[in-house]
């Protein structure tokens, strides 16, 4: 790589490092980008993307670190900040107001720019509003109402919204997951002809082949850190997903081999319409089996189907072999099933009632007399002998569960559901956000308690992590199963190409071309 | 097992003292009470204040169990007038008064199931649902009572609402009875766990395996219950049943459950602060009585002890958040 001055970028970040408590989210992140190019941020989920673009833009603050911008040392304190010094975004999620028209959220807080006497020039607004979808071929009327469009619309509008402000940086997280082949073409379209005036397009996304054939220059993170970057032209696609996958898996993931049993769970065929499709996996006493993908590739979904959080549209579950129905969390448990969630905070744990009633609160029976009378002594015993078990730091088992830290309240929440005797253990992204001592702590324990014979079922975004402690991983892409792979056959390359392909099948083929 | 007690530190003393800022509010009053008139400290005043207070402790130690579960109930001041009047008609009818009170709590009871089924079923906030229900619930009364009070009870009402026991009017054994049986209910059964629950996260709630919707009926049934027996002591207090009987009860609930420290996001449930919430409204009213104010200013005060309880809530949990973070 060719050494070149800092005038030649529009834009350096360096050194960038943001911790939340316990969690390293940023360390010591880079990114460097030319005026005028189009640059792909890639990565795993979790590996810091959003938040080094969210620094940028001034919604988190940074720990360290210096942001260089036209030249200029800079560091915004909010978005809008960002966005009258010509910084843009357009967020995965939606921002328009659904209830007002296309026009009104464009031009949301600009309407001086078409007022007269007090007065909002409607025909000033429509005007200006119809020059700039026409100018990009996006066909929507300005004066319909949000709420009556299209999702893939909305992301037209929404990115319309983001090039008025003439942005001299416009950042897309993702912008093609909610659009369909036809749009996604349109907003090649719109990005080439932005790159052509000079702006400079930040492009997120998990699409390597849109990466490949949109993006002049590619920047890699993982794990907060900046890997590297590279010219687009300079790098096969193989060579970019082993530089996302990383290279090798470190001593945190302690497997203790153990002996795999009978089949425990296994389902088969399950399907809801628009999130999975045809999902059939067994999980055996002993085993750990591990769910890789990508954040909505449906991981989350099936087993929350299983779980009877949601309603399935097809499909068998069969527990020691014998056919069962799930129609909510209460039979599951009693099924002997158990799931530690992906949100905590949402529906984990209750954050402001005692670390001890958490523990004991889904199964309450144990602890109770007739399934009425609380019985308070057996309560303080076993709560107290659970949370040591895990090693569940509180200064008392009485403290609210929300002033833990992450990694405890999550070892209190698995300790919840031990206290159900299950049979499979579901856990879901059981590490995220939580900082790495307890992340081990955690996957020592997941690896115990598959030794004592239960049948775990593990769905996480992280490569390393899945590879790390699972027997057996079903790679999820778009609500399909993309890939299966044994313990002896584990490749990072092939399991991150599995979940990162917009079509698996195609995948499969180009790995059948490259063996002739 | 034998749990060891924890040595507590300074920031837990501060908090207990701050969890039970009720009492403090109230042991204030009551010392200024003594102070500002003579006839405040007389035995026979203070029964009087507590007996003015029972019908409300008994409709707010109910209200208690509905805020924990942070659900809020507007019908139960028209709940109170309906069973009235029924239970009045029923008597005046010639039944025997034990079937009274029976068919009064199954109709309180079955009252708060309508508005729970209503809201699970449906799937509204409930509040709105006990809007409407409430206005319904008024409707009937005024229809089934044309608009008059209901007299020519049987005495057994009079006994309970103005009688003594051992010179201690019986509403106090009644309104002592709710608060315990409540209080177990709410702190050592499972159902008491599970509307804590609820309150707290009911997402998190349904995931354990928690039927949240059974318990949100089941609050609002015993709420019914809690209604029902308000509704015979007014009864008797007044000797015959007044259609508009428990207008305002559902916000006066409201207000004494946050004044005794409950908070209206749910997840906690103080029965017993409750009471006292309920016993400084009294004691400010019968303050401001024995000094000749204009009975107005009552609803003044209360206004401003609400605010004060909510922003001392407020306050410290503000205070305590930052001293965590500091940690």
């Amino acid at each position: 790589m060719t050494q070149e001055m800092s005038k030649d970028y529009i834009l350096e970040m360096k050194g960038i490092s943001k911790s939340f408590p316990g969690v390293k989210a940023l360390s010591n992140a880079n990114l460097r980008v030319k005026p005028g190019e189009v640059h792909a941020l890639v990565g795993e989920n979790g590996a810091g993307k959003s938040t080094l673009m969210n620094v940028l833009l001034g919604s988190i603050e940074p720990n360290d670190g210096e942001i260089i911008y036209m030249g200029k040392k800079v560091l915004f304190h909010s978005p809008h900040e960002a966005l009258l010094n010509g910084i843009s975004m357009v967020h995965q999620e939606m921002s328009l107001i659904p209830s007002v028209s296309v026009a009104e959220n464009i031009w949301m807080g600009r309407e001086p720019e078409f007022t007269r006497l007090g007065l909002i020039s409607e025909k000033k607004r429509l005007g200006r509003t119809r020059a700039l979808l026409d100018k990009y071929h996006i066909n929507v009327d300005p004066k319909s109402i949000v709420r009556t469009l299209s999702i893939a619309n909305m992301q037209l509008v929404e990115i319309a919204r983001a090039i008025s402000y003439n942005p001299r940086i416009l950042i897309m997280d993702e912008p093609t997951s909610s659009l369909s082949d036809r749009e996604i073409l349109l907003l090649y379209d719109i990005i080439k002809d932005l790159a052509k005036e000079g702006t400079t397009v930040m492009f997120i996304s998990h699409k390597l082949d849109e990466v490949f054939k949109l993006c002049d220059r590619i920047t890699v993170m993982r794990d907060g850190s900046y890997i590297n970057d590279f010219a687009a032209d300079e790098i096969t696609k193989e060579e970019l997903i082993a530089q996302i996958a990383g290279r090798k898996i470190s001593e945190m993931y302690p497997k203790i081999p153990c002996e795999i049993r009978d089949t425990v769970l296994e389902v088969r065929n399950l399907s809801h319409k628009g999130l999975f499709k045809d999902i059939s996996f067994r999980v055996r006493s002993g085993e750990i089996l591990g769910l890789f993908g990508l954040v909505g590739a449906g991981r989350t979904e099936t087993m929350e189907g299983i779980f009877g959080i949601r309603s399935l549209d097809g499909g068998e579950i069969y527990l020691d072999g014998n056919k069962v129905t799930i129609r909510s969390p209460k039979e599951a448990i009693r099924h002997g099933l158990a799931m530690v969630t992906e949100d905590r905070r949402r529906n984990g744990i209750i954050s402001n009632i005692s670390v001890k009633y958490n523990i004991s609160l889904a199964n309450l029976s144990r602890i109770s007399r007739g399934n009425i009378w609380i019985r308070k002594t057996k309560e303080n015993g076993d709560t107290k002998a659970l949370a040591e078990k895990l090693a569940v730091k509180t200064p008392s088992l009485n403290q609210p569960i929300g002033a833990l830290s992450g990694g405890n309240q999550q070892k209190a929440i698995i300790a919840r559901w031990l206290y159900t005797n299950p049979k499979v253990l579901i856990l879901d992204e059981p590490t995220r956000g939580i900082d790495v001592g307890s992340k081990s702590e955690i996957h020592r324990m997941i690896s115990a308690l598959a030794g004592q014979g239960l049948a775990v079922v593990m769905i996480s975004s992280e490569c390393e992590e899945i590879m790390g402690i699972s027997d057996h991983v079903i790679v999820f892409n778009n609500g399909h199963i993309s890939g299966e792979f044994d313990r002896s056959e584990f490749n990072a390359k092939r399991l991150v190409q599995s979940a990162f392909d917009v079509n698996f099948k195609e995948v499969h083929e180009g790995i059948n071309e490259e063996n002739e | 097992m034998k749990v060891s007690m924890k040595k507590m530190s300074n920031t837990n003393k501060l908090n207990i003292l701050l969890d039970n800022k009720a009492i403090l509010i109230f042991l204030l009053l009551f010392i200024i009470s003594c102070f500002v008139s003579p006839v405040f400290l007389s035995s026979r005043n203070l029964l009087n204040v507590i007996r003015q207070i029972s019908v409300s402790a008994i409709v707010g130690i109910g209200f208690t169990c509905i805020i924990a579960s942070a659900n809020l109930d507007l019908s139960v001041g028209d709940m109170i007038g309906l069973l009235g009047a029924e239970m009045a008609l029923l008597s005046r009818a010639g039944l025997p008064f034990g079937l009274v009170i029976l068919i009064g709590v199954l109709t309180g009871a079955f009252c708060g199931f309508m508005n729970g089924m209503i809201g699970v079923s449906i799937g509204l906030p409930l509040f709105i649902v006990t809007l409407a229900t409430g206005q319904i619930y008024n409707g009937i009364t005024l229809l089934i009572t044309h608009n008059s009070a209901v007299t020519g009870i049987s005495p057994e009402f009079k006994a309970l609402g103005q009688g003594y026991l051992f010179n201690i009017p019986t509403p106090i054994y009644i309104m002592v009875g709710v608060g315990i049986v409540i209080y177990l209910v709410l702190n050592k059964t499972t159902f008491g766990r599970h509307i804590i629950a609820i309150g707290g996260n009911k997402e998190a709630a349904h995931v354990s395996g928690i039927d949240t919707k059974k318990v949100t009926v089941g609050v609002y049934m015993l709420l019914g219950v809690c209604a029902s027996v308000a509704a015979v002591v007014l009864t008797g207090r007044a000797n015959s049943a007044q259609p508009s009987a428990g207008a305002g009860m559902a916000l006066d609930s409201v207000a004494a459950v946050v004044i005794g420290g409950t908070p209206l996001s749910g997840g906690s449930g103080k029965v017993m602060g409750t009471v006292i919430g309920c016993l400084i409204v009294g004691t400010i009213n019968n303050m401001l009585n024995l000094l000749g104010v204009d009975s107005n200013w009552q609803s003044v005060a209360k206004g401003l002890l609400i605010l004060i309880a909510v922003s001392l809530d407020v306050l410290s949990d503000r205070y305590f958040k930052k001293r965590m973070e500091k940690a």
